[in-house]
């Protein structure tokens, strides 16, 4: 079994460095039967993948501990859905199913494109290969998942706060929004290569785009929401690298999707556009290589990582390579229209790229701020939470005003009089939100009170939106309202959908100013019987109990829980003890207040031979408006990804429009 | 015009550095000696492990991560203490040398996920 597993990764291997190489031979010599045989190697590379991946799968599920990874990520008792997941729980099977989805999409891509824009795709397809051909050299040589070894009687287990539902879901939907930004890459890399710079590109990736985003979004707030229930120390995100990881692409590809939109209209932003993806892309490498490596601890760990040096290396490439190509095409990319007046939708539109890509550049000091000053000075020097948390202030609360302002503000130049007639009333309707708060002591947080005010600020916009549309389907002859509503929506999807999506971040805002501003904290050792007050909560520690689990022993202290006068009924939390891997971990009790979106959060942090145990306790108010943002940030992305076959029809006549540069 | 907002965002750097400084350096126990000030130490738990994290503190020991020299750090810890923490593990913890002990800030002990990180190679002790 493992033979066959090599074997296909060696075709698959085989296959990608022939379609990157008869690939770029087709592409510049013009020959069109070659370029095909390229394409159909692609294809072909994605079946040799497959193989290699049903291979590890079938060993995961047999226990087949003669694999080494298999050996190293699971256990006999480890339940079946977490023995899946171990695929990608370690290096070698993120590694193949990085390779996996990569040549899938690249397959997908280039078919469901070659019959309208041959001319591009044929310079996409070297440019997947090349990729792909990395990633293979990778499952290859450096870090086989077939390495196999004298079966062992156990494997080693997974670690416990793995063994999870949401790791059945968080990693493969992050690694689908890595992958998913090599599609514009390749395009527009094929573009650059090809000198085929009208919109072509733009309009075949628009959805993978998306997809990727959408991807990226969702995976990143599940594993915040994994955190948060599960790895128990009552915080959601702590700009942990690895988490910054997938945050940094995502933040560059927001900035895409936006920039988009300005060279879609007018012709602008070109080189920009160009630049974004490539900045996307490469930060999807390194958040690859940031979860892989280790490096992030010390520039020391990096030699113990077999990976990391060949990452670097294939980024440093793909940057270099990248940039010389937009250099050697700046020319053409040179817009004929430029910026007219500050005060325009353009201008709003690049402060918003502007400040994402700000945002996201912060980060990613921080991030390599220890590398480089070990590197530098001899010495790392770590920047903390208050670093981020400033710069997330500082861009994060204008970003939140302008997706207000942006999507409403007039093209070309917007007069006085045009903005107070569109921003009369959300600035009203904001103003008066701030003095209310104001009022009700939200003045203890400024950061958090500017959030709220914009907050409503852009809500207020939104809703002025879909009711101005709706109104105006109504006079248009919708027999009914909701009718009215439906076909706004539904005939102008990307626009109401990307509402929807502000909509969602505006939630996520509020909660995240809510649950981390105005959030309250209490501690104290309890024995059987005692009690402990935090906010208008009462927490009655009651009784300690043990049972055990499948493959952990579980043991749970019950406190009654009262508000007020009000009894809200018992909480449980406690610790697990997992028996193979030897391991404890938290098991918070979690109450939420379903009309307020507060949650009560106790953790029970030390339990004593005794039966004492230390609780800590936290009251988040409004923490679960980030969870609901999740689900509005679904809806908006299923909304603009939702196929739409006039769309498509306009596109594509808009593009044969423009035409197919007569040469070769 | 761009040129204009990229100097505003830098300008935003620059207030940052000049008000909240750099961060802390991070150090391996064996590079503590004689350093003054709070700093961030990583290193690998040495047992035993003993005393009460929420009653007069944590004490263990740490030394370097890869251990090419012996030299551990005796640590005074106390607050909450991650899931994974136990002798062997590699930990994160802000804090400043008093006479010879490494005296954490509470709460502040960090544990590097191994899973998420890559897999120890052979022959390390972690």
């Amino acid at each position: 079994m493992p033979e066959l597993g090599r074997a296909a990764l060696l075709v698959t291997l085989g296959l990608s460095l022939y379609a990157l190489v008869a690939g770029s031979a087709a592409a510049q010599l013009g020959r069109r039967r070659l370029a095909r045989s390229a394409q159909n190697a692609l294809v072909a590379s994605f079946g040799a993948t497959a193989v290699a991946a049903a291979v590890l799968l079938s060993a995961l599920l047999r226990n087949d501990f003669s694999f080494e990874y298999v050996a190293r990520t699971t256990s006999k008792a480890l339940p079946t859905a977490y023995t899946i997941s171990a695929f990608w729980g370690g290096q070698e099977g993120s590694l193949l199913l990085w390779l996996l989805v990569l040549t899938g999409f690249g397959a997908a891509a280039v078919t469901l494109n070659r019959s309208w824009a041959r001319d591009l795709i044929v310079w996409v397809v070297p440019v997947f290969a090349a990729i792909s051909t990395f990633f293979a050299f990778l499952v290859v040589a450096v870090a086989s998942p077939f390495a196999t070894q004298p079966a062992p009687l156990d494997g080693a287990g997974m670690t416990p706060s793995l063994q999870n539902p949401y790791m059945l879901v968080h990693p493969p939907l992050l690694y689908l929004g890595y992958v998913g930004l090599s599609v514009p890459f390749a395009f527009a890399i094929g573009a650059l290569l090809s000198g085929r710079l009208d919109e072509r590109w733009l309009v075949a990736t628009r959805r993978w785009t998306l997809f990727a985003w959408a991807a990226l979004g969702i995976g990143q707030l599940l594993g915040s929401h994994w955190a948060y229930v599960e790895v128990g120390w009552g915080g959601y995100y702590a700009w942990d690298p690895v988490e910054n990881a997938a945050l940094m692409p995502w933040l560059a590809a927001t900035a895409f999707l936006h920039s988009v939109m300005i060279q879609e209209k007018r012709g602008m932003l070109k080189v920009w556009n160009v630049l974004l993806v490539i900045i996307a892309f490469s930060l999807s490498l390194f958040g690859t290589f940031l979860t892989r490596s280790g490096v992030v601890n010390s520039i020391h760990s990096f030699t113990q990582s077999s990976i990391g040096p060949w990452f670097l290396a294939f980024i440093a490439l793909v940057v270099i390579v990248s940039l010389a190509l937009v250099f050697w095409r700046v020319r053409q990319l040179r817009s004929p229209t430029k910026l007219e007046s500050p005060v325009s939708r353009e201008a709003a539109f690049l402060y918003n790229n502007l400040l994402l890509l700000a945002l996201c550049l912060a980060i990613l000091w921080g991030v390599v701020y220890p590398m480089l000053s070990e590197a530098v000075r001899g010495e790392a020097v770590v920047l903390g939470r208050s670093y981020y948390d400033f710069f997330l202030r500082a861009f994060g609360l204008p970003l939140l005003l302008l997706m207000g302002i942006g999507p409403l503000i007039a093209w070309r130049r917007a007069s006085l009089r045009s903005l107070a007639t569109t921003f009369r009333w959300p600035t009203l309707v904001a103003v008066l939100a701030g003095v209310v708060l104001l009022l009700l002591g939200a003045g203890s947080s400024i950061p958090g009170l500017v959030a709220y005010t914009f907050s409503t600020f852009v809500l207020a916009t939104i809703v002025l939106e879909f009711a101005r549309g709706t109104r105006a389907r109504k006079a248009l002859g919708a027999t009914s309202w909701p009718g009215a509503f439906t076909s706004l929506v539904s005939r102008n999807r990307r626009r109401y959908g990307g509402y929807v999506v502000h909509a969602a971040i505006v939630l996520l805002a509020i909660g995240i100013a809510g649950s981390s501003a105005f959030d309250s904290v209490a501690e104290a050792k309890l024995t059987k019987g005692d009690s402990m007050r935090i906010g208008d909560y009462t927490l009655v520690y009651r009784s300690l109990s043990e049972r055990s689990g499948p493959n952990a022993t579980e043991i749970r202290a019950t406190l009654d829980v009262r508000r007020g006068n009000r009894d809200l009924g018992t909480l449980k939390a406690g610790k697990n003890a997992y028996t193979i891997e030897q391991q404890v971990s938290n098991e918070v009790g979690i109450r939420s207040d379903r009309l307020t979106g507060e949650d009560l959060f106790v953790i029970a942090e030390q339990i004593d031979p005794d039966g004492s145990v230390y609780f800590r306790v936290f009251v988040k108010p409004l923490v679960n408006l980030i969870w609901l943002a999740g689900l509005v940030f679904l809806l908006g992305s299923v909304i603009t990804l939702w196929p739409d076959r006039r769309e498509q029809r306009r596109l594509v006549a808009r593009a044969s429009e423009v035409g197919i540069p007569a040469t070769h | 015009m761009i040129a204009l907002s990229v100097a505003a965002v830098l300008a935003v750097f620059l207030l940052y550095t000049s008000i909240a400084g750099g961060g802390n350096p991070s150090l391996a126990p064996s590079e503590l000696d004689g350093r003054s000030g709070t700093v961030q130490l990583a290193g690998v738990v040495v047992g035993p492990i003993a005393g009460d994290a929420h009653a007069g503190g944590l004490r263990f020991e740490l030394r370097d991560i890869g251990g090419a020299k012996a030299t551990a750090v005796p640590v005074r810890y106390s607050g909450s203490v991650p899931d994974l923490f136990k002798a062997g593990r590699h930990i994160v913890i802000d804090g400043e040398l008093r006479q010879g002990t490494f005296v954490a800030q509470p709460g502040s002990m960090i544990t590097k996920c191994p899973s998420k990180y890559a897999p120890k190679r052979r022959g390390d002790s972690a």
